[in-house]
Formats: structure tokens, C-alpha cells, sequence
């Protein structure tokens, strides 16, 4: 079988990534891994390196490398902080998207089920920039 | 000259999220360029937010058209999948 390309959510909400990742695994065909990680682990809202981590590891299994997406401020500064501490260089490839959390993660994960390559998913989410609604 | 196809599809439920990803889907297995088009609206059919963006809906007749080498085979898939996952609705 050929490597699939991981998402991560990452969310300040725990709700509002695992709901995210439900729809987003839905429109895929449930033939992709999503992995949620929003709040605390005491269940308030915030974000946790600890959880983004482990998320990441998570998503990292498919190996074709993960693509993470963030939904506010915090999240971006978490993601980018292990990152730059070289804590995911073991993991293969992981890209951080600058995409809409809802319509990217959609377009992510369809993508992905799809067996898109890292590159390709990168670019849907980011993308989905540009798509309407209406 | 590229080879090109097309067929006319009437929906037989609406175009919602989940039929539009296993749409999506079904035509990013081909090199064809393939577009859905309903009611004066384009989309491209490999981009599930276009897809979805259509809000294509029950009776609509939606036209798939790909120009590209595997063109009648994209558009054998696609309409395929426009005939049964729509059925589902949802």
C-alpha cells in the first residue's frame, strides 16, 4: 500500500477539533487519518504541545507525512513551536497550513483519501482560501 | 487533439458534502481535466469545496465534461457516482 498523508487539527477547542475531524473523515470516505487535538488535558480551552505531539505521531503512521492545521493564534504559535525544536524530525515531513480550519481540513481530507501526495494536500488546504460558499 | 467526453446526469438527490467528496474523489484518479456544470455554474470536479459550492440539487441535470486522454473513462466514473451517491441524499 502506498504512504497517505496524516492531518492534525489543532484547536484551542477539544469539541470543535473532533467535530472537525469527524465531518472532515465523513466527506473523505473514512479512508483517511484524521487526528484531533484541541484543548487542555485538564478539558479547559487552550492548546497543549503535549497533545499536538502526540496527535502528530499519531498521523505520522500512514507515512507519507502530515499535514497540520491549525484554527487560531495559539495554535499556530504551539505547532510552530515544536517545530522549531527539531521534536518533530523523527516524524518525517510535517507541514503547517495556512487554511480556513473547516474548509481545509475538508478539502485535506479528500485529498488524502484520494492518495494525494504531501504536496498535494498542502495545497488543497491552502486553497480553500479561495473557495465560496455560496 | 485531446480526446474529450461528456455526459448529462439528473440528480437523483441533493449534492451535499459526502457525495461531493466521493465525487471528488473518483475523478482525482484521472489525468483528464474534468469539470461538472448545473444550472450555469462550473465547477472543477477534483475540488470538493468547488463541488460542494454548485449546491447542486435533486432534479438538477448536472453535465460532466473532461478533456484529457482518459476523458470517457473519467466521465464513465464521475457520472456513475453522481447516479448512485446522490440516491443516499445526504
Amino acid at each position: 500500500m502506498a504512504a497517505s498523508v496524516g492531518i492534525v487539527l489543532v484547536s484551542h477547542s477539544a469539541a470543535l477539533a473532533a467535530g472537525t475531524a469527524e465531518l472532515a473523515g465523513q466527506v473523505g470516505g473514512g479512508a483517511v487519518l484524521i487526528v484531533p487535538a484541541g484543548g487542555t488535558f485538564d478539558g479547559r480551552l487552550g492548546t497543549s504541545a503535549d497533545k499536538v505531539l502526540s496527535a502528530i505521531q499519531s498521523a505520522a503512521a500512514g507515512g507519507g507525512g502530515v499535514v497540520v492545521l491549525p484554527d487560531l493564534g495559539s495554535s499556530v504559535l504551539t505547532v510552530r513551536s515544536l517545530l522549531a525544536n527539531g521534536e518533530l524530525t523523527s516524524l518525517g515531513p510535517v507541514e503547517l497550513a495556512d487554511a480556513p480550519f473547516v474548509e481545509g481540513a475538508v478539502a485535506a481530507a479528500v485529498m488524502a483519501a484520494g492518495g494525494g501526495s504531501l504536496k498535494d494536500v498542502l495545497d488543497a488546504a491552502r486553497e480553500a482560501r479561495h473557495a465560496g460558499k455560496l | 487533439m485531446p480526446e474529450s467526453s461528456e455526459a448529462t446526469v439528473t440528480l437523483t438527490g441533493d449534492l451535499h458534502a459526502r457525495p461531493a467528496g466521493a465525487l471528488t474523489m473518483a475523478a482525482a484518479k484521472f489525468s483528464a481535466e474534468v469539470v461538472l456544470s448545473v444550472g450555469g455554474r462550473e465547477a472543477n470536479a477534483k475540488s470538493v469545496l468547488a463541488v460542494m459550492q454548485l449546491g447542486a440539487s435533486r432534479g438538477q441535470p448536472v453535465t460532466v465534461r473532461a478533456v484529457g486522454a482518459d476523458a470517457a473513462e473519467a466521465v464513465a466514473a464521475v457520472t456513475e457516482i453522481l447516479t448512485a451517491a446522490t440516491k443516499v441524499g445526504d
